[in-house]
């Protein structure tokens, strides 16, 4: 979950860091908000151009490493009231929790299988957690112009002690103003999966992308999340992210 | 007693043979005759035919009065059982069975009750002159004491009629001798109509009555 | 092999009948060996092909038996580093409640986790429900089914299916329909698909799962996950591939599929006997021919050859005839098994039909050319040694040699010395088997000199009912050993069998009736899976307590019953409230004081187990032992034993106490119901439907169904059995009608005198009729000694095989039955060939020689 906000929360620059890690870890510094608040609009569009839309209401408390957050689904009818709660941690993998309202049963998902599409987007699990800068060997692979902007493309390779189910990936961050917007995941060589960060706006002083694009390759299918309602540092209680409070509101 | 009119008797193989062909034969009560010819000239076959054992293919047969054609096999046999007794070449007595119980077969096959089956058996012994060895199985006789046994079982219910096939065939020519006495003395005694089928020709000579077939054909029939 | 065309060919084409009734013997028994064997594999390969499918790429299962565990193992299990997926199932077969559909497998999977074990493969659905598991989570009223099952109950998606839950009758949803193949087709397709936790509810399983499926880590090998699994969850749980499930199903059928190769066994060795017999007849018929080929210069070799080869060609012919008879009967009985082993053991498993399979048909075949061979193997060796000067000379030849007979009273008596020195050696399996195939042996042995001797003992009576017939249907029996003794003992062995079989039947039946009448004793039961044996569905303890407080209700008594793996056997664990048992059953005790034991389970300080348990597992009183449970081993001492036919592995009882606290739970799955003086059944029954019945899915049955449901399924377990010994019966049957065609070729001319000499048709069939009784009532004989012998044999196997001990009853009252129907089926066997022996021509059976 937190890698979206990651991604999500890039925003403007300082000075000039030259060594790829440093301008992945100046990203990631420049997103680091106290919470967050969000409504989203997902659609996916199958490799027959049939589109399924969902909504959520996201709220997130902390940032990178410790954040805690809840996504509640409030539609199509079918799902609606089904919630998720994420906890992150910085030394292992996340601890998730759903809710079922017709169930009123929450059940732990384990997030073992890290390729596994996330509830029938094309994120996979992965692409949604957070990717915290020591996890990956950098290099700087050249500069681009990305969407009409002038970026650096760093090639990522997940240390040994992190497993992922890209081999390599690249990322291109904006260098104006060290936002992500582009990243593209590699299997052996085999695209997998684009992520594009469009519509970048300034959002109380962060750069913030408020439509992502992303295409998996394997299936031939896109999903786009529109992010509407977008607060940051928005007063949230630390109660509201627990497994009590998650049955509770349903 | 005995009445033949064109009987005929085919066998169906890959090749029809005609054992007899249209023969007809009267023989009466009490009559003594030889059945004389080569092998394989219908003289068993006639044998057989009179004795109800085989039917004909053609013609018709009386026997005592009852026409063997058209009825089933037990009325057959009853006539068989009541009309006739068999003498055969190879005696076929039944080797697990004493003498007494050989000759005990047709009446206990007839239902009679023990008691008298056993008088009988005894009675009939003592005529062929085997009164001494009632429990002995046949192979503990000699060839013409098994014949003997033979006849008397021919004789269980003193039939009217007597059919000897080769009797002395399998016999030397001195018991052979001794056998023909026999059939020749009960023939008197009873006055059983005999019929011989031989081709010994001293047997055939001292029958009174003697027929001649060949190729299935009566050729000579001669009394002497 | 030129020999057999030239020489057996046409003697085979001459006897057409005798050929065929030959082949027949062998065609039956490799068709029973064959049929049993497919029908074994069939069910245990619809089992492990399900277990298999339903595992996807699930490398190793955890389970703690059919208890099941807490959620929280879920976590311990995914927390093991070597694990790189677990995913929690549910699986229980319940009753579809359709017309005709039988049952379905009801498979709860958490849909988040488990598309990374198993392909739902489905090839219509909502959109969203193919790609997003979370549609299907968000309804827990979804289910998957396959295109096999939608198709035979016309459902598409959207359309609803009632299922009976723990909760009432509720609507379930089709919400996916599953590609056939692969996972689409583990149980027979009779699959369908729900939500981990919906599965918990319709069934009443609380939060517990049946098992955790998982997949090792890349690179790490599958035995190092299992250890570090096994590290983790301790004791208590089964980490085992998928594989072993099909070895634990394998170990519960061991005692039926031991009963039934028995029979099948027997079958084959009777036919054998029809073999041995047909050669020997056809050994001395062909005398003359075997001294001309000698003086035109055959080796014995050759002769010996000559006969091997026609009795390879025989079975080989029999072989393949069996194969296909066989496959045809193991379509039936892998049915027949499959439902006996749901109904009995309570098992999931989906048989999908009987495949031979070329092993199988190959060792059918050389099993069916073998016993052929070998049955051939003494009258050929008997052929070889034939004395040409001798056999060119016409005499008797029926009679046994007096020197034959003595060598085979010989090795009779040694054998028989040597079958008493194995029962008196002891205990050591090799040593009974050895003793139990050594007795057959000295039967087999002695049949001929025995039947000789009855055969001349039966002369005077026969004689007495019919004095022409009678003697010589004796005399027929005296002179023609050859012909008459190795039928008598095919008879005698398939009798032996009726009577060992049926005294050990009838002894289960007294010992299950005096259980049932001795610890069967509540007024209702009431079972939560609508079926005796299975245990899917459980209650919450509570109910009891309700259903206690009705009116006139005087106890009730909460069980639960499953199975855990104890020394790699699934056994039954009881867990039942021992005080309230002890006030009402006095069990039957194999050892131990009673209220001693009950005292001491009550207090959670002992198990009382079960008379199979004891002996199967060789535990004694006194000794503790380790049950698995998911808190870990539960050690308790066996404080009694007593009789019970709970389960056929034996059944361990314990104390609600005990249960509660290992295992975590404190559901049921039958309430056992006494109601107070005065109350009849029938009305409380009612009651407590009307009560509950609409809020939780549950079944009342009286004492009498209940009896009745044990007595069926106990007639269902022999079933099988009764079959392959109608069979054995059967083969036995041809031999005597093999036999029968003989003696009337033999006998013709005898016949024919008989004929000449005015006996009636009638009265020559008396004679052959009168012969096959004789030979049905030396069979009978010698079939009801054997049988004593067979059933001492018997109720020792059984003891040492499936643990129950039972009395050694003679079956006097099958032996009755067994008198006039054996000598009517000998009759009726008689029948055709004193029909052919009337019909020959009586002037060819005179001049016969």
């Amino acid at each position: 979950m937190n890698r979206l906000c990651a991604w999500l929360l890039l925003a403007a620059s300082v000075g000039a860091a030259q060594e790829a890690r440093s301008i992945v870890e100046e990203a990631q510094r420049r997103t680091r908000t106290q919470s967050q608040r969000y409504e989203g609009t997902l659609e996916v569009i199958g490799s027959k151009g049939k589109i399924a839309v969902k909504r959520w209401r996201y709220e997130r408390l902390g940032s990178h490493g410790s954040s805690k957050a809840v996504l509640r689904f409030t539609a199509p009818p079918e799902v609606k009231g089904v919630a998720l709660l994420v906890h992150n941690h910085p030394d292992r993998a996340s601890d998730q929790w759903m809710w079922t309202p017709a169930l009123q049963r929450d059940r732990r998902i384990a997030l073992q299988d890290r390729s596994t599409r996330f509830f029938g987007t094309d994120f996979s699990f992965e692409d949604l957690e957070e990717r915290d800068v020591d996890q990956f060997d950098y290099r700087l692979a050249g500069e681009e112009t990305v969407d009409g902007a002038l970026s650096w493309k760093i090639e990522a390779e997940p240390k040994k002690t992190r497993a992922s189910q890209y081999t390599r990936s690249l990322i291109w961050i904006r260098k104006d103003n060290y936002a992500w917007v582009q990243m593209e995941g590699y299997r052996g060589g085999r695209l997998i999966r684009r992520v594009r960060y469009l519509d970048l706006e300034l959002v109380q002083g962060i750069w913030t992308a408020r439509r992502l694009e992303v295409t998996d390759f394997t299936r031939n299918s896109r999903t786009v999340l529109r992010v509407d309602k977008l607060e940051y540092n928005v007063k949230l209680s630390p109660e509201e992210f627990t497994l009590q409070a998650l049955r509770r509101e349903s | 007693m005995i009445d033949l009119v064109e009987v005929s008797r085919h066998f169906d193989g890959k090749r029809q043979v005609v054992a007899l062909d249209r023969v007809s034969l009267r023989i009466d009560k009490g009559e003594m005759v030889a059945i004389v010819g080569p092998s394989g000239s219908g003289k068993s076959t006639l044998l057989n035919l009179i004795g109800g054992l085989d039917r004909p293919t053609a013609g018709e047969i009386v026997i005592d009065g009852a026409r063997l054609n058209g009825i089933d096999d037990d009325e057959l046999t009853r006539i068989r059982r009541d009309k006739i007794g068999f003498i055969f070449q190879f005696f076929n007595l039944l080797p697990t069975l004493s003498c007494l119980e050989n000759v005990a077969l047709p009446l206990h096959l007839r239902g009679w009750p023990r008691k008298r089956i056993e008088a009988r058996a005894r009675e009939l012994l003592e005529l062929v002159g085997l009164g001494a060895r009632l429990d002995h199985l046949p192979e503990e006789l000699s060839g013409g004491e098994r014949q003997r046994v033979a006849i008397a079982r021919a004789l269980s219910v003193y039939p009217p009629i007597l059919l000897a096939d080769e009797p002395t065939g399998n016999l030397d020519s001195h018991t052979g001798e001794e056998i023909l006495a026999l059939i020749r003395e009960l023939h008197r005694r009873l006055g059983s109509t005999v019929l011989i089928v031989t081709h010994d020709p001293q047997i055939a000579a001292s029958c009174p009555r003697r027929i001649t077939l060949r190729d299935g054909r009566i050729v000579e029939d001669r009394r002497q | 092999m030129r020999l057999a065309r030239l020489i057996g060919w046409p003697y085979a084409r001459k006897h057409v009948l005798r050929t065929c009734l030959t082949v027949a013997g062998i065609a039956l028994g490799v068709a029973v060996f064959v049929a049993m064997h497919a029908a074994n594999r069939a069910v245990l390969g619809g089992f492990e092909r399900t277990v298999d499918r339903i595992a996807g790429a699930a490398q190793l299962q955890v389970t703690a038996g059919g208890f099941g565990f807490p959620e929280e193992v879920l976590e311990r299990v995914q927390a093991v580093p070597e694990v790189r997926v677990a995913v929690p199932v549910i699986e229980a077969v319940v009753d579809t409640g359709l017309a005709g559909q039988g049952s379905l497998l009801i498979l709860g999977v958490d849909m988040t986790g488990d598309r990374s074990l198993r392909q739902y493969d489905l090839e219509s659905g909502e959109e969203a429900i193919i790609d997003d598991p979370l549609v299907f989570l968000a309804q827990p009223d979804s289910l998957i089914v396959t295109r096999e099952f939608a198709e035979r109950n016309r459902l598409e998606v959207g359309h609803r299916i009632p299922l009976m839950t723990m909760e009432g009758p509720k609507q379930f949803v089709v919400r996916g329909i599953m590609r056939p193949g692969g996972f689409g087709k583990a149980f027979g397709g009779n699959l369908a698909v729900m939500d981990i936790y919906a599965a918990q509810k319709m069934l009443g399983r609380g939060r517990r799962f049946d098992r955790i499926d998982v997949a090792v880590r890349e690179g790490v090998p599958v035995e190092r996950c299992q250890a570090a699994l096994r590290a983790a969850l301790g004791p208590g749980f089964e980490v085992e591939p998928p594989e072993a499930r099909g070895a634990h199903f394998e170990s519960m059928l061991r005692g039926y599929t031991f009963t039934v190769n028995i029979s099948s066994l027997f079958a084959l060795f009777i036919g054998m006997f029809i073999i041995y017999n047909s050669f020997q007849i056809a050994v001395t018929e062909r005398r003359v021919e075997i001294g001309i080929l000698r003086a035109l210069g055959a080796t014995q070799g050759q002769i010996r050859g000559l006969f091997l080869v026609e009795s390879a060609l025989l079975g080989a012919t029999g072989a393949g005839l069996g194969v296909i008879l066989g496959g045809a009967m193991a379509q039936l009985s892998a049915a027949y098994i499959g439902g006996l082993l749901e109904d009995v053991y309570g098992v999931a498993q989906h048989v999908e039909g009987a495949e031979l399979g070329a092993p199988l048909i190959a060792s059918s075949a050389a099993l069916g050319v073998l016993a052929s061979v070998l049955a051939a193997w003494i009258p050929s060796r008997a052929a070889a040694r034939v004395d040409p000067v001798q056999a060119l000379q016409k005499g008797k030849y029926q009679v046994l040699s007096v020197g034959e007979n003595r060598a085979r009273r010989r090795a009779a008596a040694a054998s028989l010395a040597a079958a008493l020195i194995c029962l008196a050696a002891g205990r050591s399996a090799e040593a009974f088997y050895a003793g139990y195939l050594l007795a057959v042996l000295t039967a087999i042995l002695l049949a001929p000199t025995l039947s000789l001797w009855l055969s001349k003992l039966l002369r005077p009576l026969l004689r007495w009912l019919r004095p022409v017939e009678g003697t010589l249907a004796a005399d027929s029996l005296i002179h023609a050993p050859r012909r008459t003794s190795a039928t008598v003992a095919a008879l005698m062995l398939s009798l032996a069998m009726v009577i060992g079989f049926a005294g050990m039947a009838g002894a289960i039946y007294d010992s299950v009736t005096q259980w049932m009448d001795q610890v069967l004793n509540p007024d209702l039961f009431v079972n939560a899976s609508g079926s005796i044996s299975r245990r899917n569905f459980t209650f919450p303890a509570s109910l009891a307590h309700e259903i206690e407080r009705m009116e006139g209700v005087d106890q009730v008594q909460a069980v639960r019953h499953a199975r855990v793996i104890f020394g790699g056997v699934p056994v039954s664990v009881v867990a039942a409230d021992v005080e309230k048992l002890a006030s009402k059953v006095r069990r039957i005790v194999i050892q131990g004081d009673l209220d001693e034991m009950y005292r001491l389970t009550a207090q959670g300080r002992g198990v009382i187990v079960s008379d199979n348990f004891a002996d199967l597992r060789g535990v004694r009183l006194g000794d503790t032992i380790a049950l698995p449970s998911p808190s870990g081993l539960v050690r308790l001492p066996v404080v009694g034993i007593t009789r019970d036919y709970t389960d056929q592995q034996g059944s361990v009882l314990v104390d609600r106490s005990v249960y509660r606290r290992w295992w975590q739970e404190d559901s049921a799955d039958v309430l056992r119901i006494y109601l107070k003086p005065g109350y009849s059944p029938e009305r409380v029954r009612q009651r407590i439907l009307e009560q509950f019945a609409a809020r939780q899915r549950l079944f009342v049955l009286d004492n009498a169904e209940v009896r009745r449901e044990i007595l069926r399924l106990t007639d269902q377990w022999f079933g099988m059995t009764y079959n392959q010994i109608a069979v054995a019966v059967l083969v036995a049957v041809l031999g005597i009608v093999n036999t029968l065609t003989v003696s009337i070729t033999d006998r013709r001319r005898e016949l024919g005198v008989l004929q000449s000499v005015g006996g009636l048709r009638q009265q020559v069939r008396h004679t052959v009729w009168m012969e096959a009784v004789g030979i049905g009532l030396i069979g009978l004989v010698l079939g009801l000694a054997l049988g004593a012998v067979n059933l001492y044999y018997t109720v020792e196997m059984v003891h040492r095989v499936a643990g129950l001990r039972i009395d050694y009853q003679y079956p006097w009252g099958v032996a009755a039955l067994l008198v006039p129907g054996m000598l009517l089926v000998a009759l009726a066997s008689a029948l055709w060939p004193a029909e052919k022996a009337v019909r020959g021509r009586l002037v060819e059976a005179l001049e016969y020689e």
